[in-house]
């Protein structure tokens, strides 16, 4: 059995040696033409006029394109309202005007140059209180509700209220966004991109260009990473590339340079939530109210999806009998803001979290108090406010075993007490939960098919629509199918994946890949090798696989087989806010303490303990390489990535040098990540999803540095923003300066 | 006089001259030797990914050291054997870092993980044991997005019997065709690489770039399509690259890396010690020199304030001969030296801080390593019996140069050692400087750093 056991990534060896190929590293085909494109300059601006008649003339220049190059040119994975190339109007900075094709990029960057578009600049809306203000929204709001929470507010002992203000995250996929599209015979083309999600790659491909699907082949071997940014946003450069591949009859490639990349995709949404919450004396919270606004951007990319997560997260890891949460998807002139590990749940996670640390400030307890007494129950206190009944909860043993484990209460004692003796540091420690739902809450999504061949010498070659973003995919399909055949791990195959082999997958997203795909390689292979057991029964006794598989072809059965999965349970109704969005929920605790210089601001991270319930994991070290890369990303969106603009909008940040996400000298001091042993009964081989979840354990970071500033804040609840700088936290201290110059 | 440069690569000499002297080595490997494990990411020496081993001559042999490809250009690396991920895999065996980076599970998408190899097959070549404290140091350089970097940290410690690069590659034969070459000029276009100090002085006018290190002007070219009229490189002049102390002065010659100055520093100035390690990455350290951070005239150049303190001096050397300045007279303002169009820094001389001398060093930044600063500072204290004799002071990041701030420096001359003091010289250092909004920082943030940063320094004195 492979199941369970550490296999090693099954690309790691192409890794370490650099053989495995990513899309910039394909040799240059005959005649490849290199894709670039004119972005605007201005957040918002009105096309005046175009005028491509210098850069045409440019030697090396071999064709310019504009939406009236294609057959339609609206694209979007809900709604469709986002134009690939801009017409009249340009709504973000960053946003394709001209498609370029030349021979080389010195060619590409004067034509760049030679472009000459008047603008006439409009007024942006660059914050969610500017849209508010304008009433500039995506969709239609949604609502959450279960009891009566304003009248719960009315009569309770404490009301608390306020703002929680997260920023964006840049997703710094090492890999950026890139295509290569090769022209076939009659018009059809193939399209090798670094996406999540080749079947949408395909499907807006064959629209923009007004070819049918079967015309698109979508093709992605393995991202150099991905983390939600290539979910919907790989599209729109390979559809760039399609455009010049299919008129030119030339292969073209497009490849972001890291600038390019930050400035013109969307990013993790910034959220600004407006909260009221009810508590009695002892801390339980008896009513929340709160409304969560978050910036989508120009287009609706998922932010309506992302939204409905953000919603059924709020709440996190505690029952609260009456509840209203709201959702509103504001429109800016910001690129469009997408699919970011977690999807919103981080954002409502954090707005939760931050919650209850101001509950245990305003009440001077300790937070974890009030989250162990607030924490959902097993058999009761155990239904959601969308009214989905947790099952097999593990969150109040993850709180007990975590609170053992890392030591909490003396830690805290000696929390306490430093920061009542040191004149130069503060300390923090915060212990958090995070009860993610695994399933997207759009029904229809749940489903996968897989392609199981068996070849005449026993080999396998297994393919699925799940995409290798370096999260090991792959490697978990191929255990399950090698138990499933009961063949050695060596004998399979995993292959590109294809549209061409699977069709009409969903993206590899909501932590749901091998789960989805998994199961569906799964079915193909039991009948496959039921097919083989009666083979063996009839022939009586010991074949090896090779001989069954040899015998089972003589005997002209069928050795491939395509399997089908779809979840069981999924329901979901957006407009009333009920159902039952989640097959299951993956759990964690963690607790983080830090230590911040007061003069200066500057913070580290002492000591993470991390207790996750991750079901049984199918492979230990790459679900262990999930959980810390997670926490680790996490860190990164809690503390030092800082997307600065200008007042115009533009993004300053735009490169490592001067976003910055966690180093190697990041780590906290101490470490501790486990998992719990407890088997997921209605997940594949009692696993559960890890791509996501371990993202959130992070905001334990951030709850702590709010907790040390609890000391300083004389009294009141300290104010926060995520992410916690070291600049925000000196404003913080700063505005705290009594205790400063004491 | 040549007009081509000697390069190996992964052990094959290659001769390169003309306009493919200008591509980067990133470029030139990925795009024109098909080598593309070696990933282009940022293309500005700050994520590590197209890392690669530079072997040069040192005393005989090859020494191999980690840097940023992207922003080397080949012209920079005459006489140099270039060993890449592909190089470090003979006769498709994976070496045992390798081997032990697929059994931790220290790739997950791979685009990070040659860099991290080369970076971790840098630190192997002086270390058979590395602690985690140098693994760490070591990978300073190299972000990755999906591992958290624990893994790869247990992958590195795992190591057992990693082969040096010698093994793999025997320097006899490379060292015999690099000095068959190495004393012979190079000319390629408007770069001169010359073997006297004379002909490069003779070479020299105001639109000259010295890329010495190129760690910054790699990214000018790359980023903001600089183009420098001509281009001068001191690799080939001896003595330039000599570092000793003479007379209590550390003296350090105008190619010194800022590898071999750390080096040198870390036992002599214990206080600049965690200012170099968190500086930048061995691979920009191992390109980069002090004399460049000194003429690229950055306010927040992580050594300035340093050099300021001490009272540095920068020997000069040109036409009519050498002259001295010092550090603080060098800088007119933003990006205006003090250098004649013929004059190279030659040398840079620095009186060490004495017995009864305490000197502190503050680097602020967004990250803690491998971050520019937002702000920079340092104090070079006297004292006896608690009253403060003399103090120096200088900030980074306040103005347009570094600064030393004189009347915070009368105000405590003669003052006792109490918060006091330090919370009032704060506000007198905050009305000393005018520093500006970026991304890097806010104005408000600047200004109460420099506050703040001077009581800081009174518990770090008192602690101490």
């Amino acid at each position: 059995m492979y199941v369970g056991k550490d296999v090693p990534h099954d690309s790691a060896v192409g890794h370490v040696t650099g053989e495995s190929l990513y899309i910039d590293d394909l040799p240059p085909m005959p005649g490849e033409l290199l894709v670039d494109f004119f972005w605007s300059p201005f957040a918002h601006a009105r096309i005046k006029s175009v005028d491509l008649s210098d850069a045409q003339k440019i030697e090396g220049v071999v064709a310019l394109y504009t939406y009236r190059d294609l057959h339609h040119n609206l694209l979007g994975p809900i709604l469709q309202d986002e134009p690939l190339l801009a017409e009249d109007v340009c709504t973000f900075r960053g946003q394709p005007i001209v498609v370029i094709a030349a021979e080389n990029a010195k060619a590409a960057a004067q034509a760049k140059k030679a472009i000459k578009i008047d603008f006439e600049e409009l007024k942006p809306i660059l914050t969610i209180d500017d849209a508010i203000a304008a009433q500039s929204f995506i969709g239609p709001k949604r609502v959450i509700r279960r009891g009566d929470a304003d009248a719960a507010l009315a009569t309770a002992e404490h009301v608390l209220e306020g703002i929680f203000v997260n920023a964006g995250q840049d997703h710094f996929y090492l890999e950026s966004q890139a295509a290569l599209v090769v022209p076939g015979e009659f018009g059809a083309i193939t399209v090798y991109s670094s996406t999540q999600h080749p079947t949408e790659v395909q499907e807006v491909i064959a629209h923009l260009l007004g070819i049918t699907m079967s015309e698109v082949v979508v093709t992605t071997k393995r991202m150099g990473g991905a983390f939600g940014g290539k979910e919907a946003q790989a599209t729109h450069p390979a559809a760039m590339a399609a455009l010049v591949a299919r008129n030119l009859k030339r292969p073209a490639r497009i490849v972001y340079d890291k600038d390019l990349d930050m400035h013109a995709t969307g990013k993790r949404h910034p959220f600004e939530n407006r909260y009221r919450v009810g508590f009695t004396r002892t801390g339980e919270i008896v009513a929340m109210k709160v409304d969560l606004y978050s910036d989508g951007g120009a287009y609706a990319d998922l932010s309506t999806a992302v939204m409905a997560r953000a919603m059924t997260h709020a709440e996190n890891a505690y029952f609260i009998p009456d509840v209203e949460i709201r959702g509103t998807v504001c429109r800016t002139n910001m690129p469009p803001n997408t699919a970011f590990r977690g999807f919103g749940g981080p954002q409502g996670v954090a707005t939760m979290e931050n919650i209850v640390e101001e509950i245990a400030a305003t009440l001077k307890k300790d937070a974890l108090e009030i989250r162990r007494i607030n924490c959902y129950g097993v058999e009761t206190r155990n239904v959601t406010p969308y009214h989905q009944v947790l099952e097999y909860n593990t969150l109040p043993r993850l709180f007990a075993e975590l609170t053992d484990k890392c030591d909490y209460a003396a830690r805290m004692k000696a929390v306490r007490d430093f920061n009542a003796s040191s004149p130069t540091h503060l300390k923090g420690l915060s212990m958090t939960a995070v009860k993610f739902g695994i399933s997207f809450n759009t029904k229809f999504l749940n489903q996968a098919n897989a392609l199981v061949n068996v070849y005449l010498d026993g080999s396998v070659q297994v393919s699925t629509g799940a995409t290798e973003m370096g999260q090991g995919v792959n490697t978990k399909i191929r255990q399950l199918v090698a138990d499933e055949l009961r063949v050695p791990l060596g004998r399979v195959q995993v292959m590109p994946t294809s549209t061409e082999k699977n069709n009409n997958t969903s993206a590899t997203a909501a932590s749901s890949g091998a789960d989805l795909n998994g199961k569906a390689a799964v079915d193909a292979c039991r009948r496959i090798r039921a097919r083989l057991d009666e083979m063996e029964k009839k022939h009586g006794g010991t074949l090896t696989f090779e001989e069954l598989v040899r015998k089972a072809y003589l005997e002209r059965l069928p050795l491939g087989e395509r399997g089908f999965y779809a979840t069981e349970r999924i329901e979901w109704d957006p407009e009333q806010g009920k159902g039952h969005p989640f097959l299951y929920f993956t759990m964690a605790t963690a607790c983080s303490e830090v230590l911040i210089d007061r003069f200066t601001g500057e913070l580290k991270v002492l000591r993470s303990d991390v207790l996750l319930d991750i079901g049984k994991p199918l492979n230990p070290g790459v679900d262990r390489g999930q959980c810390v890369g997670g926490f680790v990303q996490g860190m990164g969106w809690v503390t030092t990535e800082e997307l600065r603009y200008t007042p115009g909008g533009e993004l300053l940040s735009h490169s490592p040098t001067t976003y910055k996400i966690p180093n190697i000298n990041d780590l906290p001091e101490v470490f501790n990540l486990e998992w719990i042993d407890h088997e997921n009964p209605v997940n594949i081989r009692g696993s559960k999803a890890v791509g996501e979840p371990p993202l959130l354990t992070a905001i334990s970071i951030w709850c702590a540095v709010k907790h040390a500033l609890s000391f300083v804040s004389n009294g009141d609840v300290p104010r926060l923003r995520l992410p916690a700088t070291n600049e925000e936290i000196l404003s913080r201290l700063t505005a705290y300066a009594p205790v400063l110059s004491s | 006089m040549r007009d081509s440069i000697l390069i190996h690569i992964n052990g094959a000499p290659h001769r390169i001259g003309g306009d493919q002297a200008f591509e980067t080595l990133a470029r030139f490997l990925r795009y024109d030797a098909r080598a593309t494990g070696t990933k282009i990411v940022c293309e500005e020496g700050d994520c590590g990914a197209c890392t690669v081993l530079v072997g040069r001559n040192e005393n005989g042999a090859l020494r191999y050291r980690p840097v940023n490809s992207c922003i080397q250009f080949l012209f920079q690396l005459d006489c140099t054997h270039i060993v890449t991920v592909e190089g470090l895999t003979r006769g498709g065996a994976l070496t045992p870092l390798q081997d032990a980076m697929v059994r931790c599970h220290g790739a997950q998408c791979g685009y990070c993980t040659p860099g991290f190899v080369m970076a971790m097959a840098g630190l192997f070549e002086c270390s058979e044991h590395p602690t985690a404290a140098d693994v760490k140091g070591a990978l300073t350089g190299n972000l990755c997005r999906c591992t958290g970097y624990e893994s790869i940290i247990n992958a590195a410690l795992d190591v057992k019997a990693q082969p040096k690069i010698e093994q793999m590659y025997p320097g006899a034969p490379i060292l015999a065709a690099i000095a068959d070459v190495e004393r012979d000029p190079v000319r390629i276009e408007n770069f001169y690489k010359p073997t006297t100090l004379e002909d490069a002085i003779a070479f020299k006018n105001e639109k000259t770039v010295i890329a010495q290190g190129g760690t910054d002007f790699g990214v000018w070219c790359i980023k903001r399509n600089f183009v420098a009229e001509t281009i001068l490189s001191l690799d080939a002049i001896d003595g330039m690259g000599d570092i000793n102390m003479s007379d209590g002065m550390l003296v350090v010659g105008g190619r010194v890396s800022l590898a071999q100055f750390e080096l040198v520093v870390r036992d002599l100035v214990p206080a600049l010690g965690p200012i170099m390690d968190r500086f930048g990455s061995p691979q920009i350290k191992n390109a980069g020199t002090l004399a460049g951070n000194i003429a690229n005239a950055s306010p927040i150049a992580d050594t300035l304030p340093f050099l300021f303190v001490t009272n540095a001096k920068l020997e000069l050397t040109g036409k009519s001969g050498a002259r001295t300045v010092p550090i603080a007279d060098f800088y007119l303002g933003y990006k205006k030296l003090d250098l004649r169009p013929d004059e190279i820094i030659t040398r840079i001389l620095i009186p060490l801080p004495g017995d009864g001398e305490t000197l502190r060093l503050y680097k602020i930044s967004k990250r803690s390593h491998l971050d520019i600063s937002t702000f920079t500072a340092a104090m070079l204290m006297r004292r006896t019996n608690g009253r403060i004799d003399s103090m120096r002071l200088a900030y980074g990041g306040v103005a347009p140069v570094v600064l030393r701030l004189k009347q915070t420096e009368e105000f405590l001359a003669g003052k006792p050692v109490a918060r006091e003091t330090f919370a009032e010289a704060g506000e007198i250092a905050r009305s000393e400087i005018a520093p500006i909004s970026d991304v890097r920082g806010a104005k408000e943030t600047r200004l109460q750093l420099a506050e703040n940063i001077l009581t800081k320094f009174y518990y770090d004195v008192l602690s101490s």
